[in-house]
């Protein structure tokens, strides 16, 4: 039982407070309705971007993960031709996945009706955000698995929990941030 | 194999299941309003769900991040993928007890609600994520296996299409749990 027993103390700490942590995001957003009611349409797609930032980001550790177990990423922190590669592969993923995201967005909200404001502005601040956290994610799920490895530990265990209600809560906290700085 | 991975494989293999995972939590919203926005005790039933979408990604993202490595790293066997199980269930039932416990707090905080037993915020969580572990593993399972047969590299494919495959059920087994718990 010594995987059970490693997965279970590595896991145990950091996916309660992970998990403690979505209820946070969900009283975020209740303490937000009235600026995310008036532009219905990021309401509409914050669910998938939130997804999609952790998706990303969860591929990310993973890939990693992997290569460090396989030897094939040198447990440093420096730039290799292998980080290069996850880099601007998952970097064009997610300026293409954004892309699909708005399209079906905004189609979904002309078909439904939903009242459509702001496309253009709306549509940077999308985009910043995302980018923002994906350099942020990135530069930190690098050096966090590295140290981690180093440290005898499976990064799987600490950082996907982590990640993945860290961009629950960022990804609406930006979008609201920008929201402030850019139109009210 | 992930030696080779270029970013245009990341890209190819990443991007069709980003739109899997787009569009599956996208139809996830819809029948979350749907379903969930008719119940009395609405207001505190949204307080749960973003905390137990979280709880799912910090389990079922590293479950299928240790079931890709080992396939990667050859050491996928059943006794390491039971283990594997046992300690994501274990996982999953005292988180959801906390996520319980938080919501109670925070029902007696902030939105102060008493049209049921309050217990059963501590019954909806732990039975809603055992069910949808219990449909979310195995598919994770044979989702990786299938790809690692196929050559695809399973970090790239797998937690973005199972994101959407485990969002929608988790709104389903949350509705299902609500209706035989009798929550009003």
């Amino acid at each position: 039982m010594d995987y059970f027993k490693k997965i279970f103390k590595e896991s145990i700490i950091v996916v309660l407070i992970s998990s403690v942590m979505g209820l946070f995001s969900g009283t975020l957003l209740s303490s937000n309705e009235q600026i995310l009611a008036s532009f219905p349409i990021i309401l509409l797609v914050l669910p998938s971007l939130n997804s999609l930032t952790g998706n990303i980001s969860t591929v990310l550790v993973s890939r990693l993960t992997s290569h460090l177990y396989l030897g094939t990423l040198s447990p440093k922190i420096k730039t290799s031709n292998r980080l290069k590669q996850d880099f601007y592969g998952l970097l064009i993923t997610i300026l293409l996945s954004l892309a699909a995201l708005i399209s079906i967005g905004y189609i979904i909200g002309i078909v439904t009706g939903i009242e459509i404001v702001n496309p253009l502005l709306i549509i940077s601040i999308l985009n910043v955000t995302v980018l923002i956290l994906f350099g942020v994610m990135f530069v930190f799920l690098f050096i966090g698995s590295i140290l981690l490895f180093r440290n005898g530990k499976d990064p799987n265990n600490y950082l996907i929990p982590i990640i993945t209600s860290l961009s629950d809560f960022l990804t609406p906290l930006l979008i609201i941030i920008f929201i402030h700085i850019f139109i009210l | 194999m992930e030696a080779q991975d270029s970013k245009g494989k990341i890209i190819k293999e990443n991007f069709p299941s980003e739109m899997v995972s787009i569009v599956g939590d996208i139809l996830a919203g819809i029948v979350l309003s749907l379903l969930i926005i008719s119940f009395k005790s609405f207001i505190l039933l949204i307080l749960i769900i973003p905390a137990l979408l979280s709880l799912r990604g910090n389990l079922s993202g590293p479950f299928i991040a240790r079931t890709s490595r080992d396939f990667i790293i050859g050491e996928f066997n059943v006794k390491s993928w039971f283990e594997n199980v046992m300690a994501t269930f274990l996982l999953s039932l005292l988180t959801a007890f906390a996520i319980g416990i938080f919501s109670i707090l925070m029902n007696f905080l902030l939105v102060k609600l008493y049209i049921f037993n309050i217990g059963l915020l501590i019954a909806i969580p732990v039975v809603s994520i055992v069910f949808t572990l219990s449909i979310s593993i195995p598919c994770s399972t044979l989702l990786n296996f299938i790809a690692f047969k196929r050559g695809l590299d399973p970090n790239n494919v797998v937690n973005p299409m199972m994101t959407a495959i485990d969002d929608f059920f988790t709104i389903i087994c949350f509705y299902l749990t609500i209706i035989m718990l009798g929550v009003p």
